[in-house]
Order: structure tokens, then sequence, then C-alpha cells
């Protein structure tokens, strides 16, 4: 029982990780019918700028990571002025090839503009495990929960309980009433980006002393945040958390009670079970086809 | 000078032309009805006005504006409403939800609306006029669950919120109660005495009729005819373009 109780508490940690970045696939496609294959990229560029300023210019913590998280926002800002609205009127195909491509760059950019080795990044919390009876965890998996789920609560709140996020909710159910509504729809799509990438860097630096920095970290993280919003629900936030928690769960749990070797194969045999069962994902709403 | 103004508005869908070098004017505090056949380019011409679709060739100007172009949403918060024959609403949000949503863009900019409380009485005036519609009770029913009749009310009531200065409506009776027809046209006139000015397409004659000072008809996207209702009712071109020419 208590091994039980040490997976889930690794496996929620993970799990919530994966559900912030897949949290930003489902803010991006309700918006904007955009499906963004870089965003594991928007992970890995603000864990180098995070390891450039604390660890290279040695600026203290706190101001690094306000730093980073402008940096993803202006990041995100570009990414939709500079690319996203041009290609939105051909479509999704040519937003998943674009961002594919983008993607590419960033990555083998980084790999050639800085390193190919993997950088290490201290903890941001004690690693001194603690012990309540048999049961032995890390203060840093706790601190993980606990910190992502009020970023996670505070955006919830915003979006339910606030006329920002009334019109962003309006725009993901129809851009055209929202337009007739007043609503203007550039606008919160460039919104979205931003918040999506400020997220994205959020997640960045909790998993930079996880899963260390490298160039080629974002196909990773990526992956498995596309697979947790598929899993969950792409066209709910919350199905998005499901997803990622279910990831999280599945992996940690698959590489404990059957082997280490098979954990991403589980994932993605989970993946199937749940697209030929309920293809919306476990929270999802289906939609018409057209 | 007229509060609307189109100036040889056109529309090509590829080789159809749906609107034709149409000149029109609607001044302030008029009621106005645009009529015609299935297909005349009714829609199509308030479709122009709001950039749904952009004109082929023409302008349009809005209180002296010129508007031709603007983004749909910055042409509404000039103070033009619009419904739709095709009812537009946020079927997974509340009766009340769509309400308010219909009038917050209106003020404020897009950081202080998500700071800022204030509603300036919003819910008040969303109270009043779902209580006129006879939907208030259904308030926190999602939009989806409402009956046809019940979203065409809605969708007449959100366009009100804002208290825009001009109106299009298109077909706001069609599917709705003969009693509430009524009180719709009642609550356009009472509106129409406080300073706003309506466009309306219809197809129930009754109530174009009834409600309109001055009727303009389309067929084939040209305007055939403009005048009071008295005038249109014994127009031969416009009984031949409803009802066919003899042979």
């Amino acid at each position: 029982m208590a091994n039980f109780i040490q997976l889930l508490i690794g496996g929620v940690s993970m799990g919530i990780l994966y559900g912030v970045v897949a949290i930003g696939f489902v803010l991006l496609w309700q918006t904007s019918q955009t499906i963004n294959f870089g965003q594991g990229e928007l992970v890995m560029v603000p864990m180098f700028l995070m390891v450039a300023l604390h660890i290279v210019l040695k600026i203290p913590f706190w101001p690094s990571f306000v730093l980073t998280l402008l940096g993803s926002g202006i990041m995100g800002y570009l990414f939709e002025r500079l690319m996203i609205r041009k290609l939105l009127p051909g479509g999704v195909l040519v937003i998943v090839i674009a961002t594919l491509g983008l993607s590419g760059f960033l990555r083998y950019g980084m790999q050639i503009a800085w390193t190919p080795q993997t950088l290490f990044f201290p903890h941001l919390f004690s690693t001194k495990p603690i012990e309540l009876g048999d049961i032995i965890f890390s203060p840093e998996d706790i601190w993980n929960i606990v910190l992502i789920s009020v970023i996670i609560i505070v955006l919830h709140l915003c979006i339910k309980r606030t006329k920002l996020g009334m019109a962003m909710q309006a725009v993901a159910q129809s851009r055209e009433t929202a337009e007739l509504m007043g609503i203007n729809v550039r606008h919160i799509i460039t919104l979205v980006f931003v918040l999506n990438s400020v997220l994205a860097g959020t997640a960045a630096v909790f998993a930079a002393p996880i899963f260390f920095v490298r160039y080629d970290i974002g196909i990773f993280l990526g992956v498995k945040a596309f697979v947790a919003a598929i899993i969950g629900g792409f066209n709910q936030i919350r199905g998005a958390l499901v997803g990622g928690l279910t990831v999280g769960l599945a992996e940690t749990f698959a590489a404990a009670y059957i082997t280490t070797a098979y954990r991403d194969a589980f994932v993605m045999i989970l993946l199937l079970v749940v697209l030929l069962i309920k293809p919306e994902g476990i929270v999802g709403i289906k939609e018409e086809a057209y | 000078m007229p509060l609307l103004e189109t100036q040889k508005m056109t529309k090509d869908f590829y080789k159809l032309r749906a609107v034709s070098q149409l000149d029109f004017q609607v001044e302030r505090g008029e009621i106005v009805a645009v009529i015609g056949p299935n297909g005349s380019g009714k829609s199509t011409f308030f479709n122009c006005v709001t950039h749904i679709y952009p004109a082929t060739a023409g302008r349009v100007y809005y209180q002296e504006r010129d508007i031709t172009g603007l983004p749909t949403d910055k042409i509404i918060r000039l103070g033009v409403g619009r419904t739709f024959q095709l009812i537009q609403l946020f079927l997974e949000m509340t009766v009340f939800e769509n309400m308010l949503l219909s009038v917050q863009e209106h003020r404020g900019t897009l950081l202080s609306r998500l700071f800022t409380k204030d509603d300036s009485g919003d819910v008040e005036r969303a109270h009043e006029i779902l209580e006129f519609l006879y939907i208030s009770h259904l308030k926190d029913e999602l939009a989806s669950n409402l009956s046809y009749g019940q979203q065409k009310l809605l969708d007449f009531g959100m366009v009100l919120m804002p208290r825009p200065e001009l109106v299009l409506l298109d077909e706001p009776t069609s599917g709705v109660e003969m009693e509430m027809r009524g009180r719709i046209m009642d609550y356009i006139r009472e509106l129409n005495k406080q300073g706003q000015t309506f466009v309306v397409i219809e197809h129930n004659m009754d109530v174009v009729m009834n409600l309109c000072e001055r009727i303009i008809v389309l067929d084939y996207g040209e305007k055939i005819a403009e005048g009071r209702p008295e005038e249109i009712q014994t127009n031969q071109r416009v009984i031949d373009a409803y009802f066919g020419v003899e042979e």
C-alpha cells in the first residue's frame, strides 16, 4: 500500500506537469482551431532561457523566473503575429506543417547555437525524502502538485469568472457569433497564444530540475502533452488535465508494475484504447462531423 | 446626412451577382423594411454592411463615416446591432450569460475587462429584456435547451442589450408565436420612439405593412422599388417580382 501511495504521488506530480502543457494545446485548438506541434519547444526554449539567466548570468531565481515568463509571453506573441495569423486562413493542415517546421528549427537551432549536451538545473525545492510511516515521498513532488494546481485554479477562475474569460469562451464556441457581439477575435487569439506560452514557460521551470535541460526535451514533453490532450478530450480544458494525470499515472504504474522499458508504449496503448472506445476523449464532448 | 448609406454596393459570388449597384439610405429614427422574393439579396446586403462578406464594389457609410472593410466586431462596437435568419447564440452558455456577453465588449479594454466587475446596469437591463420577452424564467438554462422560438427571442434580446443606434433585423418574427410577434412589434416601435433606427428583413407582410414607414424591394440583387407601404402594395414591378409576369 505504501508503495502504491508513493507511486500515486509521483504519477500525479508528473501528470499535472503534462496537464499544464496539454491545456495549451486545448486553448489554442478551441480559440483558433490550431494544433501547435511546436508546443514542446515552447517549453524547451524557456528552459534554456532560465539556465541562461539563473545559471550563466547568476540572476537570483525569482527575477529569472519572472523574466523567463516575460520572454515566454513575447515568444507567444511573436509566434501568433508573425506566423499563425498569416497562416490561419490556410486551415489546420498548413498550421500543422508550419509548426512542425518551427519545432525542428527551434530544436536544432538550440543544439547548434548552444549545446547538444544535457544541462543540469538545480532543484527548486528540497529533495530530502519525507517519511510518513511507511510512505516515503519527495517534497518536490508535493510542491509541484500544489503550485501547478494553484496556477490551474487561477486560470480556471479567470476563464470562468472574468469578462475576458467569457470572451475567450465565446470565441471557443463560435468565432462568428463572437464577432457579432463586438468581440475582437484577433486580440483574443493573440492573448491565448501569449497565455499558452506563459503556461509552457511555467511548466519549463518546474520540469527543468526533473528532466534536465536538453535541446530535444520538447519532443518528449510535446508528445506526452499532445497524447494527454487527446486522451482527456481535446475540446475541454479539464480534459487536458484529466489526460495529463492519466498519462502521468499510467506511465508511473506501468514502469513500476510491468516494466520501465515499455512505459511509453503503455501510454500509447492507452491512447489507442481511448480512441477506440471514446474517440472524443475521457471528458471530451462529441463534435458534429462536417 | 443619413445614419446608414450604401453607394453602388455590389456583391458577386463567382459569376452570380447577389447584390447589384445598390444605393440605400436610412435616416435616423426610421423603421425601414427590406423585402423581396427568396434569393433577392436581402441577407447578403446585411452581410456586406456588417462585413460578414466583403462587398465586391461600393462603399458603406455609417454616422457619416466610411466603414467599408472595417472588421465586423468594430462595426458592431460603433453601434450597429444585427440578427441573422439562422440564430447566432453561444449554445453552451446560459441565457443570462449570452445576454451579458452581447454587451460587455462595448466598454473598456481587453485588459480592463479582466479585472473589472462593473456591469453598468447590464444585469438589470438583461433582466428587464428577458422579462419583456417572457423568457426570464429560462435565464439559467443553457441556450441549447431552448425551443427555436425561445432562441429567436433570446437572439433579439441580445441585439438590443448594447442599445445600438442602428438595428438590422433579419426575419425577427419568423418562428415566433402570434402574441409574441405583436409584442416584438410594439417593442420595436417603443425603442424607435426612444431614438433607435431599424432596418428589417421580413417575409410576413402584416409585420412589414404595420411596422415600417418605408419599404425597399429587392429582386435579383437590384432595387426595384422604394416607397411607403401603400405605394409598394400597388407597385406592378413588385407584384410581378413576387407572383411572376403573365405570358
